[in-house]
Parts: structure tokens; sequence; C-alpha cells
């Protein structure tokens, strides 16, 4: 099914190569149809009810502005925010605001409006507006604090009655049907200039599959690509675009380790884990196999730490532990290849004579879990890392490597996380979408992004 | 796979130059040019001596004084000489440290050195095995070395492409204000200012930047174009917005609203008006060819004379080419990009169209194209750029043009002027 599909993207895209008129210069117009699986019930930025994965910030990111964003080389850019200085300490922090921005609604970016927002997407700062400018203060030193303004869960909206949410960024909502459908329309008076397109339409909560039928039938101009599809044969002639490794997928114990055996049997587990088989059997060669929690493109040393398979030590170790407990790995039902994954890893672990069983159940030992990367600044992604999985936030008073490294490696020796890879995100295009780029961290620029044959 | 070693350039002499315009005599063989070209990033060296003598140290501090057995693995973008120059320096640094390099069998500490790298520097990783299971990893960064700020020029054929201007920012267009054997003044327009620099003691300064102000938000794929004025230095024309130059040192800018048109050659007088907010001409011509007052939206346009009358080409939105001639109004599909523009010169008929190819933005191509009637016929090979072109206009002389891309490599935007040659 998989090939035959494809064979037909192939198909129509070429078909589509050839009707496609070529000029380079961007068009004005059209609508840009996107399918995806995530299927959030709010728009809200900082709705940390809502999942957090790299195709929900692609979205807020059309409706919304930070005050800061980063480039591909992890450099700070200035976006809301001109300008921005930290007083001695780098607890207080100024941000100038450019003016002239207004909020879709017409309103204008007042110092006020972003102070509020700052406070209801982060309750424990103290954000208040000041004469064209907005200022931060923490609690202790906070180094990466405009780093930190570049995630989307830090954007700035305006919340109104009713759980509206309205941004400042380069489309508006049009249509908003939670969880199903999302319409938006270009902001004519965008400050940094009107998108290309005149609408996006997104269709939400789709599989993999649903969304490759759509993109072969037209119905869709961009879909994600499940993980182990995205190194297809070169003949195919479709495109396929790949971020660089933006998500962990670990194992995570559910509750702390309880004693010195226990800390054996979780050597034990990680030791046996045959990461290059599943790479290679499971994920189509797709993604790096990881122990480390950061990609090694935002660090420069994940290679430290070791992946190789080591059943030899996995079972002395093992054998050391007088009673050993059954544990149970939930994964996620929707996640088509984790099923097949918490399967490989239970087999390894028999091996190591750790009994292992795959399930659905959320009251479950370990979790097979996704961890999508937070930022491309290595300090502000490990944070968070550590606040998702309940450990102590790392305390990094520098942008030393060696300290990041030094921190990173004390999470792992809490024996919480097991990495096992470091995954990429992937989009099918059609053939009629042009200029599309995408961050090494994943993120869209739709704003760029223009149709030729557009409807 | 760019070799760090190769393109490193720490201390540019010149930030912003690509190349120190002296090269580029009008005189200058081809030959000349392209060494210029292909020996000034060869003559920068890396200098890695701070993190060799660094991560030595905090090897050092870890193992203490002995033997160790030291190798090297490229884990990010450097070539094997570069390699073997690190490794070469590191041991040095070793030794100086009181520590001698031998087989691992002889070793008392086995040191791997992984060369890392990470978004924003190298890394540096110092793996460190000593006796039984005891394991250190020390590590240090470097700042990456700047990309290439120019690569390697194929000789010219019948296009010289002259690098003019590089920066960082967005560049709308470029002016040749003065100039002996090569450019010594130039304007160059971004969506900020108009920057005016002087070649001087042997490098570009700059001497002044004028704003320019505008009201409402640029569009993207931003457009611009500066025209050479002789009562005063320049106008330049912005989607929206018109700015004038003063007469006098020290210049002025002074910008206003405006949908005058904006002029379409030197030589012909007809203008175009654009639309403000799009990247666009929206097809009104004035005061028109002849009778024809309108043609399709386009990007940009070129004229050739005729005997009794100039033949305009219109590269519009929809991808096709219009011809005007006063009476009618054709379209032709060439295979064209959307910038074109003419140039007059000693070869040929002495009329040329420049024209970019139609197709994927990521990298771009100028060819030159003569129409002896309503066919074009390529009359150069195409000479290629590193990203789209952005901007193609007619210099003011008319003779040569002005192309602006970006480069994908480097992210910065690159001026060149494009030059027909005879006869090559």
């Amino acid at each position: 099914m998989k090939h035959s599909g494809w064979q037909l993207l192939a198909v129509s895209s070429l078909l589509l190569g050839m009707l496609a008129t070529a000029e380079t210069r961007p068009q004005y117009g059209g609508t840009l149809h996107v399918s995806t699986r995530i299927a959030p019930a709010s728009l809200d930025p900082s709705d940390n009810s809502q999942p957090d994965s790299v195709a929900r910030r692609n979205l807020d990111r059309l409706m919304f502005d930070t005050l800061v964003t980063m480039d591909n080389r992890g450099r700070l850019q200035s976006s809301l925010a001109t300008a921005w200085q930290a007083e001695p300490g780098n607890q207080r922090w100024q941000f100038s605001l450019r003016r002239g921005v207004k909020f879709h609604d017409g309103s204008p970016l007042t110092p006020e409006a972003v102070a509020a927002s700052i406070r209801a997407a982060n309750p424990g700062w103290n954000a208040s507006a000041a004469v064209d400018s907005v200022i931060i203060e923490r609690e202790a030193a906070a180094p990466d604090l405009p780093a930190e303004l570049t995630r989307t869960r830090n954007a700035i909206a305006k919340r109104g009655p009713g759980g509206t949410v309205l941004g400042t960024g380069p489309f508006q909502v049009a249509e908003w049907q939670p969880g199903k459908k999302l319409r938006l329309s270009a902001e004519e008076g965008y400050w940094g200039g009107r998108a290309f397109l005149d609408a996006i339409e997104i269709e939400m909560g789709k599989s993999a599959r649903d969304q490759l039928i759509a993109l072969e039938l037209r119905k869709t101009d961009i879909a994600e690509v499940a993980t182990e599809q995205a190194q297809p044969a070169p003949t195919d002639g479709k495109r396929v675009r790949t971020s660089a490794p933006v998500e962990l997928m670990a194992l995570v114990f559910t509750r702390d380790k309880q004693s010195p055996e226990e800390s054996k049997l979780r050597d034990a587990l990680a030791l046996s884990i045959d990461r290059a088989s599943i790479r290679s059997v499971v994920l189509q060669g797709v993604g790096d196999p990881s122990g480390a929690i950061l990609p090694n493109w935002v660090t420069g040393y994940a290679f430290v730490f070791p992946t190789d398979q080591n059943v030899g030590r996995a079972r002395q170790e093992r054998s050391e532990v007088h009673r050993v407990p059954g544990w149970s790995l939930r994964y996620d039902a929707g996640d088509p290849i984790a099923r097949v994954i918490a399967e490989r890893i239970a087999l390894n672990a028999r091996d190591a004579g750790i009994t292992l069983q795959a399930t659905t159940a959320t009251d479950a030992d370990l979790h097979l879990e996704r961890l999508a990367l937070a930022s491309a600044n290595p300090r502000v992604a490990l944070r968070t890392v550590a606040r998702e999985l309940g450990l102590p936030e790392p305390k990094l008073s520098s942008d030393s490597v060696e300290e990041l490294y030094q921190a990173e490696a004390a999470m792992l020796q809490t024996q919480q996380v097991v990495p096992l890879f470091q995954l990429p995100t992937s989009y099918a295009l059609n053939a009629n979408v042009q200029d599309w780029n995408q961050d090494r961290d994943g993120a869209w620029h739709l704003e760029y992004v223009w149709l030729v044959n557009k409807p | 796979m760019i070799s760090p070693r190769q393109h490193a350039v720490y201390n540019s002499p010149i930030a912003e130059m690509l190349i120190p315009l002296p090269c580029f005599s009008s005189r200058a063989s081809s030959l000349l040019l392209a060494l210029c070209f292909w020996l000034t990033p060869l003559t920068y060296g890396a200098d890695w001596s701070t993190p060799e003598q660094e991560l030595a140290r905090k090897i050092a501090a870890v193992t203490g004084p002995g033997t160790v057995a030291l190798e090297v693995v490229d884990r990010a973008s450097f070539n094997k000489k570069d390699v073997d120059d690190i490794s070469r320096g590191l041991r040095v640094q070793l030794e100086t440290l009181g520590l001698r390099t031998a087989k691992p069998e002889q070793a008392a500490a086995t040191v791997q050195v992984s060369l890392s790298e990470n978004l924003q520097s190298y890394v540096w990783v110092a793996e460190i095995h000593q006796g039984a299971g005891e394991f250190s990893v020390v590590m240090v960064t470097a700042p990456r070395l700047d990309e290439a700020t120019f690569a390697g020029e194929t000789a010219p054929l019948n296009i010289r492409k002259i690098p003019l201007w590089s920066q960082e920012e967005r560049i709308l267009d470029v002016a040749v204000l003065e100039e002996g054997s090569s450019p010594s003044h130039l304007a160059v327009l971004d969506p900020d200012k108009v920057a005016l620099y002087r070649f001087t003691d042997g490098r570009w300064q700059k001497e002044q930047a004028m704003e320019v102000t505008h009201s409402r938000p640029w569009p993207r794929d931003m457009r611009g174009r500066l025209v050479m004025r002789q009562d005063h230095l320049l106008d330049a024309y912005l989607p929206g917005v018109f700015c004038q130059s003063s007469n006098r040192a020290p210049l002025t800018l002074t910008c206003r609203a405006s949908d005058d048109p904006w002029p379409l050659s030197n030589q012909f007088t007809l203008g175009g008006f654009f639309a403000a907010n799009r990247n666009f001409f929206t097809g009104v011509l004035s005061p028109g060819i002849s009778k024809q007052t309108s043609t399709g939206k386009y990007y940009s346009a070129a004229p050739i004379p005729r005997q009794k009358y100039t033949l305009w080409m219109f590269a519009t939105v929809d991808g096709q080419v219009h011809l005007l001639d006063g009476i009618t109004d054709q379209t032709a599909r060439w295979n064209w990009g959307s910038d074109i523009a003419s140039v007059k010169t000693s070869c040929g008929s002495g009329w040329q169209v420049l024209a970019t190819r139609a197709g994927d933005s990521s990298t771009d191509s100028v060819k030159a194209y003569e129409l002896p009637d309503r066919e074009p016929i390529p009359v150069s090979q195409a000479v290629d750029f590193a990203g789209g072109v952005m901007a193609l206009w007619t210099e003011a002389k008319g003779s040569t043009a002005v192309a602006v891309s970006r480069n994908g490599e480097t992210g910065n935007y690159e001026a060149f002027r494009l030059a027909i040659t005879c006869g090559q």
C-alpha cells in the first residue's frame, strides 16, 4: 500500500511539474491546504493542556509573533521587540517594542498588552509595562530569557472573553472548528509584510495515511510524513523535506527509583536495547540512535553518551538483583510505530532477563514518549525537558558547553529517562508549493510560501 | 563539504566587501580575474592554537604527566588536512605540558578527541580513558569560522559577473556613482537606507547612510530602484514611497508616500506604476507606448529599439512575456524568469536582453538573448548565482546591469555588475 501510494504521488507530482509555469519571483494569492495529525482544542499558544509538538508550534507561528526569534544559526533576532537589554545580574530585562504593530482586531500592540500576555503564559514572572517597552523580572538570574521568549508558548496574545485569542502574526483566524479545521487569511497590514498566500486551510486530526492519500488526490498541498517513511526511494519523484532531529523518543519512568537494586535494573534495561536494529528495521534508517537528551546539532557532544547494546553487561547487572519485578511499558496507541518499538524493546529486555509488557494502559511503569525539542538554545531545551520529566531544573550559570554537558549527564544519572532516538519531522509537498522553508528545528515559514497554478 | 580551514576568515580586512575591487580593472584578463577570485579565500588561514592549547591543558589536568595515545576524529565539517593539522597542534601542546604521545599499548591513557560542532560553535570533545573503567570527558569550544564570503568564480564567457557589494541586509539596488578603472563610489539601497561607500586607502569605507522613512509596512519580496539624476545625486523608488536626495554634501534624503511611476529605462521615457503592497508593477504605463497605456501585471520590463519603434518586453506575473510595440500586445512563453533587463553594448546587434531562468528559485542564472525578430536567441552561456536573483536593473549608462541575489550558503545578499563581453 505504501509503495503504491508513493508511486501515485510520483506520477501526480510529475504531471504537476509539467503543468507548472515557472517564474522565479513569488506570486501572491491562492489557498494553501495543509493536513496535520494534531487536533488542538484551543488556539491559545500558552495553553499547557494542549500537548506540545513541532506541528502545534508551527500553527501558532502563523497567528502569533514572539518578542524575539531565533535564526538557523541560533542567533537571536528582533521580532515584536526591536531591542533588549539586561541590568547587571540578568534578572531584570527590558524589551523595546516595535512601533505600529496591531493585533488582528486592529487594536495596537501596547506594552500593557504584551506584559499581560507574558504574565498569562508565565504566572511566576513579573512583567510590567513601561514607555514603549516591557520590563520582565525573574526571581533569579535569567541570562537565557530572550531565548526563552523565542518559544511559541511565549507568543504575544490578546485574550478576550469566551477564550478568544488574538495575535499579531502574518495570518488571522477566519474560521475555527476546534480539533477539526482552521482557516486562516493573510493579514494585509502585517508588520513584516503581507504573506504571499491569501489563505491557509488546515485539516486536523488526520492520520499519516489519510494525509498521504489527500496529497495524492491533491486535496492537500502539505502532508506530514510518518517517521519511517521519510526516506523513500529516490525514484519516487515527490518532494519530501526533512528537518534536523527535533524530537527525542525515550523511555520515561513514571516514578523515582526506589533502591540500588532498581538502579541496576534500569541500567540493565538501558544496556539491553538494540537501537541500531530498531532504527534499521522499524524506523527504516530514519533518525539517530541517541544516549543523549539533546541532539548533537544543538550541543555538539551527544555522541559521548553511549548507545551500543551490551547484553552481556545487561545480564551482569540483572544478575546482581535478587528480586526482579515485571514492568509495563505504555505506548501511544495513536502512534503507528510506537507499538512496534515498544515490543522490540520488550524483546531486548527479555534477552537481559527483564520482563517488560507493552501496553496502552496509562498506569504503566514506563512510558515510551516523544519529547519535542523546546528550543535550539540547549540551555532552554534542557531546562524544559527537566520540567517535563519532573526533574530538578539544572542550574546553568554560563554558556559553557562543559557545564551543559555536566547538567545533562546529571539528568541521565537520575535514570528517569532512557534516550532512544533523535527523530526529524518530514513533510511531503505538492509541486505547486514554492519557496517552502523549514528551519533546522522544524519551524515553518509559510509567510514566504507561494503557489503556482493556484486555484 | 566546506573546509573550515580553507575558508577561514577571522579578521577579514574589509568586512562587507567581497574582494578588493582593484582586481577588476577593466583591462584585466579573464585569467587574472579568475585568480583574483580564486586566490583571495586561500590567503586566509585559521588559527586553532587557542582551542588546541585550552584542550591540551584540560587533558593534562586529567591525566597528569606521562604518556597518552591520541586519536583525533572528525564529526563536523573538517577535511583530512584540517584534522591532521589540529592533531599535530594538539600533540605539540600536550608535549609542552609534559605529556608524550605514544601507541595505545604503550600509553597510560587513551584520548579520543572528536572535532564536533553545534549550532553556534565548534565543540572539541576529549574522551579520556585511564586504567580500568576510568573515564573523563573534557571539552572546549571554538568560534565557527565565517562562511566563505565568496566562492570561486568560473571563467567568464559572454557575461562577466563582477562582484560589487555584499551585506547581510537585503540589497534592493546598487548604483555606481564614480569609477575609474573600477568602481570607487557606490550607493547601496536596502529597505532602511541608502548607504554611500567610498573606496579610500585600499578599503571601502561607509561615507554616509540616509534613512528611508516610510509609514506603511514594506511588502514581502520587497523591491526598490536607484536612479541617478543630473540635478541631484539620485532618486530612490520603493513600494509606495519616493525618495529624493539633496544636491550637495552632506546629502540628505527626503522620502514621501507616492504612487508615482517608476522609470522603466534610462534610455527611453516610460514609467510603470508599482503596486505599493505587492512585488509587481500594476501594468499601467505612463505615458504609454504610443497608444498602448497598459499591459498585464508584470515584474520587470526591457526595451529593444527597432528602426521605427521600440519593442518593449514585460515579464508578467503569469510567467509569460508580453511584447508591446505600440500597436499589438503579443504574448509568449519563453522559459524566462521574472527579471529581465536590456543592455546596449558593442557586441552582436548592439542590444541584448538579460533574463533570469525560469524555475526553482534556490539557484538561478542569467543568460543574454537577442531578438532579431520576435523570438529570443540565446547569445551567451548562462552565468550562475548561488541563490535566486532578486533584482536585475539596467545601470545608468545602459551598457551593464546590476543583479542581486541571496547566496544560499552564506545567507548574504550579493550585488554583481553584469557586463557583456564580445567574442569570447
